[in-house]
């Protein structure tokens, strides 16, 4: 019927935004807090010996409880596993949008740590990437405490 | 209140937003159209199910009971039965934001002012309508009570035609 | 079809906020209280079935990154999302699991976080539940007042409050006995460690002084926005009976879906149901579930009840729907303490969903607390008598999901 082929569309009259915020939780909140101090903490599970950065407090592989007193500190240096180029990226509706310079993104595993990390390259052209070579965190100026005091990875 | 509380650590939250309205765009068929243009002419319009005969207002494409589709439309009355009611809270500034606007502020109602909700069974329906019950007391509303349509004063074939409802007037 | 029991249950603590953890974190205590309450090591569970409600908390498909975290690699997982009956069906999905014989070990989990919302309580969820159909009104035009007018009658409650007054109507219940139901809900829930809403010796008269929201429900009567989780784990006859000491069996279960019964339906047409209190698809599950169960008189054989009420009227109106009362009559009883700890029908002993809701694990709390009954392992809250079958209700949705489980001490 005719009435019910037609379409229309409709959209928010007004902007409706909703915001959220998750809580991360005690081993995470140690994690970021401890960035201030340029230290990146890994939790190594006491049964198994798997380190995971940043930590968690059940171990994904033999599923023990990890506790505060495994937390290790991390040297930072690390090597490079894998790698990828980026050259757009998606605004908040969904379309690309051409980024100004390439953005390279590593999957890092850090020394003495078994979990991969994965984490913007910096201070590096992406034809002068190699699997398997040395990385090491590139902190902010001024750490705060939070996430972004990691600021990139660079190349040893 | 006396709730028993509890005390737990509150750890670093995480922020993000989501917009839902600016990021979505919904389609719908056009089938409120008829109803809003028979508002225009004081019509209230319903589909008929061929199956089970119910008369659904306003008017949808399938019969949610018999599953057949419900072309045909037919005009049901502009008098009806209260079936339910809800009344609201007096309503105070700041206390609630509809659409991101506060309705004491903008004048929809006043302050202490309370808006009964009304389903109405329109003589002919078989279903209800919600809309708002308007010229007589909360105290003295009750289910079974007959309404009357209010139309609004210059219709323009849109949803907000069919106003409100207020009793009927022997 | 094989029989199936529940052989362990797990819960964690709910409240308005839990910052303290994070999702994943939050859902694994949940799941490893329940594996070690049934004894059961995390490599033997066969399946998972897991749910909440979708985007509440801001996360889709948080099983998705909560996996490892639960036990869940190598095993299959299947997220089930009916509104607030979502957790009475991941139960139902994880007995359909075992007594399909594919799987021997299940384990059934529901949460959710609404903290993680900036909006108060459920406003985030429920405002893009409502999104669409409220966009298409208003682009045919609905008038401001008549959104107001809805907002008025339903921002906290909905359509339940509508219902209410349907079987108010109906049956000569009055406001007074939606304060008593509310303040016993708020009393039992002060003796279950894990509810949110606890007020220990909570009076009707405390929960009359609270303001009104829309007639006919107050503040004091409304459920709380809680984050939680909850966790079962259910087994076949062979392994539950090898390993629990007292297994509680899952007689009969059934679900019904029905029309939208919110405001309006789709495309903002009409509805068929012109009394929102009908609520038939709560008589048809529990008629095939008592059936199943082979229960024939619910009145006389069914223990004690764990009622899905996120609203006082629910629970009254719920018990008659479930044959638990006849028709009108659940406030008289009510009056003379039939549905108390020492009554004749106990209801809802755990403060149930007007206490906590969780929206996700609210159902699946209503299954656990009746198996925590026939366990004998309530603690503070368990019934003074032997509990031999008990019904447990879960609803949702825009009131049209309903699922209903009776559970035993014995299979048959």
């Amino acid at each position: 019927m005719s009435s019910q082929s037609e379409i229309v569309l409709t959209r928010a009259p007004v902007p409706l935004v909703f915001g959220f915020r998750w809580s991360v939780g005690r081993m995470m909140e140690k994690f970021i807090k401890t960035l201030a101090d340029r230290k990146i903490l890994g939790a190594k599970c006491p049964e198994c010996g798997y380190v995971y950065v940043p930590p968690r407090w059940r171990c994904g592989k033999c599923y023990a409880r990890i506790a505060e007193e495994n937390l290790i500190e991390l040297s930072g240096k690390g090597t490079l596993l894998s790698y990828t180029t980026a050259y757009v990226e998606l605004d908040a509706v969904g379309n690309f949008k051409d980024l100004d310079k390439p953005k390279v993104i590593g999957a890092i595993k850090l020394e003495n740590a078994d979990s991969t990390l994965f984490m913007p390259l910096g201070e590096i052209k992406p034809e002068d990437l190699k699997e398997g070579m040395k990385v090491e965190v590139a902190w902010r100026e001024k750490t705060k405490g939070e996430l972004a005091d990691i600021k990139y990875f660079v190349p040893t | 209140m006396p709730y028993i509380k509890e005390q737990r650590k509150e750890t670093i939250s995480v922020e993000g937003d989501w917009d839902v309205g600016g990021s979505t765009t919904w389609k719908h068929s056009t089938l409120l159209q008829e109803y809003a243009q028979g508002l225009k002419e004081k019509k209230i319009i319903g589909s008929l199910c061929p199956g089970c005969g119910k008369v659904i207002v306003p008017p949808r494409n399938i019969c949610g009971r018999c599953h057949r589709k419900m072309d045909e439309k037919v005009v049901v009355s502009d008098i009806g039965t209260v079936t339910c009611f809800v009344i609201s809270a007096p309503f105070a500034k700041g206390q609630a934001k509809v659409l991101g606007m506060d309705p004491v502020e903008i004048g929809l109602v006043e302050e202490g002012e309370r808006v009964i909700s009304v389903y109405v069974k329109f003589d002919g329906a078989d279903s209800n309508v919600d809309t708002e019950l308007i010229g007589v007391e909360p105290e003295k509303v009750y289910l079974g009570m007959r309404v009357k349509a209010v139309w609004a004063k210059e219709p323009q074939g849109r949803l907000s035609d069919l106003e409100a409802v207020e009793p009927l007037k022997d | 079809m094989r029989n199936v029991a529940i052989i362990g249950c797990g819960q964690t603590k709910h409240s308005g906020r839990r910052r303290d953890v994070n999702l994943a974190e939050m859902v694994g205590d949940a799941v490893w209280n329940a594996l070690e309450d049934a004894q059961v090591g995390p490599h033997e569970v066969d399946a998972f079935t897991v749910g909440n409600m979708q985007g509440f908390g801001g996360v889709a498909q948080p099983e998705q990154w909560l996996g490892d975290w639960i036990g869940a690699p190598g095993k299959p997982v299947l997220r089930i999302a009916t509104g607030g009956s979502t957790g009475g069906c991941v139960a139902q999905a994880a007995f359909y699991a075992v007594a399909s014989g594919l799987y021997d070990i299940a384990v059934a989990t529901a949460w959710e976080k609404h903290s993680d919302s900036k909006e108060p309580g459920a406003t985030t969820g429920l405002a893009h539940v409502g999104l669409g159909n409220t966009l298409n009104m208003i682009n045919f035009g609905v008038s401001f007042k008549h959104l107001l007018s809805m907002v008025a009658a339903g921002a906290a409650a909905g359509v339940a409050c509508y219902q209410a007054m349907y079987y108010m109507h109906r049956s000569g219940c009055r406001v007074e006995h939606l304060d008593m139901v509310a303040a016993k809900d708020r009393r039992n829930a002060a003796n279950n460690k894990y509810a949110h809403l606890q007020w220990p010796g909570c009076t009707p008269e405390d929960i009359a002084k609270t303001k009104w929201v829309a007639y006919p429900f107050r503040y004091g009567h409304i459920c709380p926005a809680s984050d939680g989780a909850s966790a079962m784990v259910l087994a076949c006859e062979e392994v539950a009976r090898k390993r629990c000491k007292k297994p509680v069996w899952i007689k009969g279960l059934a679900a019904y879906s029905d029309e939208e019964n919110q405001i309006m339906s789709e495309g903002a047409g009409g509805i068929g149901i012109l009394d929102a209190s009908q609520q038939i698809g709560a008589t048809m599950s529990a008629i095939k579930a008592y059936k199943m169960a082979g229960i024939k008189d619910p009145q006389k054989e069914i223990d004690l009840a764990e009622i899905y009420q996120p609203f006082p009227s629910q629970e009254l109106m719920f018990a008659e729907r479930l044959g638990l009362f006849d028709e009108g009559t659940a406030w008289k009883a009510l009056e003379k303490g039939e549905t108390d700890i020492n009554g004749k029908m106990p209801c809802d002993l755990s403060g149930g969903v007007n206490a906590t809701n969780a929206i996700g694990s609210s159902a699946l709390q209503r299954i656990l607390e009746c198996a925590l009954q026939i366990m004998g392992k309530a603690e503070e809250h368990q019934v003074p008598k032997e509990v031999h079958n008990a019904v447990a209700h879960g609803w949702g949705g825009a009131t049209n999901y309903i699922a209903v489980t009776v559970l035993g001490d014995s299979p048959y």
